[in-house]
């Protein structure tokens, strides 16, 4: 496999800082209302788990090559370990890798060139659904009696912010021109280029 | 405004241990962490890594403590919740059910963030994120791209409290006023705001890419500057870690029997 070309690593690492920052920001607020919630905080983290998966989705829209959400994924929780501080410590990479597989199979299956609103909503299910299993074994959520609340939870999140939201965000960013120098920009180009006729 | 602010000793012991070591040690305490589910062994991990994190990674108690903070609330609801949500002895029936079982296990899952949360305070706290990078791509094989990508994104999130600001600012110089004539700015305010950070930041990891190509970088194999040691004593270290960790866990087992692991 072709290595990918710096700007694309740039863009990556520069997804996980975007992220990365507006996270802390919303995890401060969090925080806080959580421990107002008492045991229903512990719970209420499913509501917003899709948000964590956006990464993915994003990267594979935009640079459209294998791998990009899973390394999207893991360079997002690299950062929010070691520069961020995130006490989830090493276990937050091996969920960021599950997140980023479950979020880029659907674009794998279809080769990297279908981008509508049905892979993504696939892609943000996948994304939640995978890494549960694994979240729920290092959390101790199995034998709880609010597993299927939890997961069905966690599921309408990724569908909603995992999955359609990044596809709203994908097209606004397009709309802007600053993905015109990724693969993104270019499949568009190539679209719109004029038709030879004859 | 990260949490790394962490006042450390940069003489301190696990200061001068090399951070690909350190780094998979942490991985490995935190996988092995995972499949405890008993508070004894737990409680004991997190005492050692408070030991680790003010002898050998030179944190002041005050700063450690502190950073405990986070995994006590995180705690509060998590042995709550397993109290009230599995079934077992009641050890409270009424407000409402809570079972001896279920705090039991709560109190476990709760350590375990103490521990790993402790570890990792350690770990970044005697680890330099350029030392970290240049050491992943002398012992780790990682690509020098991804390492020098990931320092700029290091500086980028030092900048970024200041560019949401002006973002922020901007935002509010146009925003429609309330009653008593303050910018009005509710959730779609701030998520205009965080698009407009997205937008800049991408514009801004082009700009990122070209100046460290036209300082050479992807242009053939490089030197490293001021290269990270990796020497005997961290062999010692990758050694005498797996192995201290395996000594709590029999020892737990033996004293209190193999169900207290």
């Amino acid at each position: 496999m072709k290595q990918l070309a710096l700007r694309d690593i740039v863009l990556l690492v520069m997804l996980g800082v975007v992220f990365g920052f507006l996270y802390w920001a919303l995890v401060q607020a969090w925080n806080a209302l959580a421990v107002a919630m008492g045991p229903a905080g512990d719970l209420a983290q499913h509501v917003l788990f899709g948000g964590w998966l956006l990464v993915a989705p994003l990267a594979v829209a935009i640079i459209r090559r294998p791998l990009v959400g899973v390394i999207a994924e893991v360079i997002a929780s690299v950062i929010e370990v070691v520069f961020l501080g995130s006490p989830a410590g090493p276990t937050l990479l091996i969920a960021a890798a599950l997140q980023g597989a479950g979020s880029e199979l659907p674009f794998a299956l279809t080769r990297y060139r279908r981008y509508g609103w049905w892979v993504f909503a696939v892609s943000g299910l996948l994304g939640a659904g995978l890494v549960f299993f694994y979240s729920a074994f290092r959390a101790g959520w199995y034998g709880q009696e609010i597993l299927f609340l939890r997961l069905g939870m966690q599921l309408v999140s990724g569908l909603v912010l995992g999955g359609l939201l990044a596809k709203v965000l994908v097209d606004a960013l397009r709309r802007t021109g600053v993905l015109d120098e990724f693969a993104i920009g270019r499949a568009d180009a190539a679209l719109n280029a004029p038709q030879r006729v004859g | 405004m990260t949490a790394i602010t962490l006042a450390a000793d940069p003489r301190a012991p696990l200061a001068r241990r090399n951070p690909t070591v350190k780094a998979a040690l942490l991985l490995v305490v935190s996988l092995g962490v995972i499949l405890l589910d008993a508070p004894a062994p737990l409680l004991v991990l997190w005492l050692i890594a408070l030991a680790v994190g003010r002898w050998a990674a030179g944190l002041r108690w005050r700063t450690l403590l502190l950073a405990q903070l986070p995994f006590l609330l995180f705690a509060v609801g998590v042995v709550s919740v397993n109290a009230l949500t599995r079934p077992g002895e009641p050890l409270l029936d009424a407000p409402v059910h809570a079972s001896a079982e279920g705090t039991v296990l709560g109190v476990a899952f709760a350590l375990r963030g103490f521990v790993i949360g402790t570890g990792t305070i350690a770990f970044l706290a005697s680890t330099p994120p350029r030392e970290l990078m240049t050491s992943l791509v002398q012992h780790a094989r990682l690509s020098p791209h991804y390492a020098a990508a990931l320092l700029a994104g290091h500086r980028m999130l030092e900048a970024m409290p200041e560019r949401w600001a002006v973002i922020r600012a901007a935002q509010a110089v146009r925003a429609p006023l309330d009653r008593r004539g303050r910018p009005r700015s509710g959730v779609g305010g701030f998520a205009r705001s965080a698009f407009a950070l997205l937008v800049a930041s991408i514009r801004s990891s082009e700009r990122i890419a070209l100046a460290l190509e036209s300082r050479g970088l992807g242009d053939g194999p490089r030197t490293i500057w001021r290269p990270v040691p990796l020497t005997r004593a961290d062999a010692l270290l990758a050694l005498a870690v797996p192995l201290a960790f395996a000594a709590v866990v029999a020892a737990c087992a033996l004293t209190l029997g193999w169900g207290a692991v």
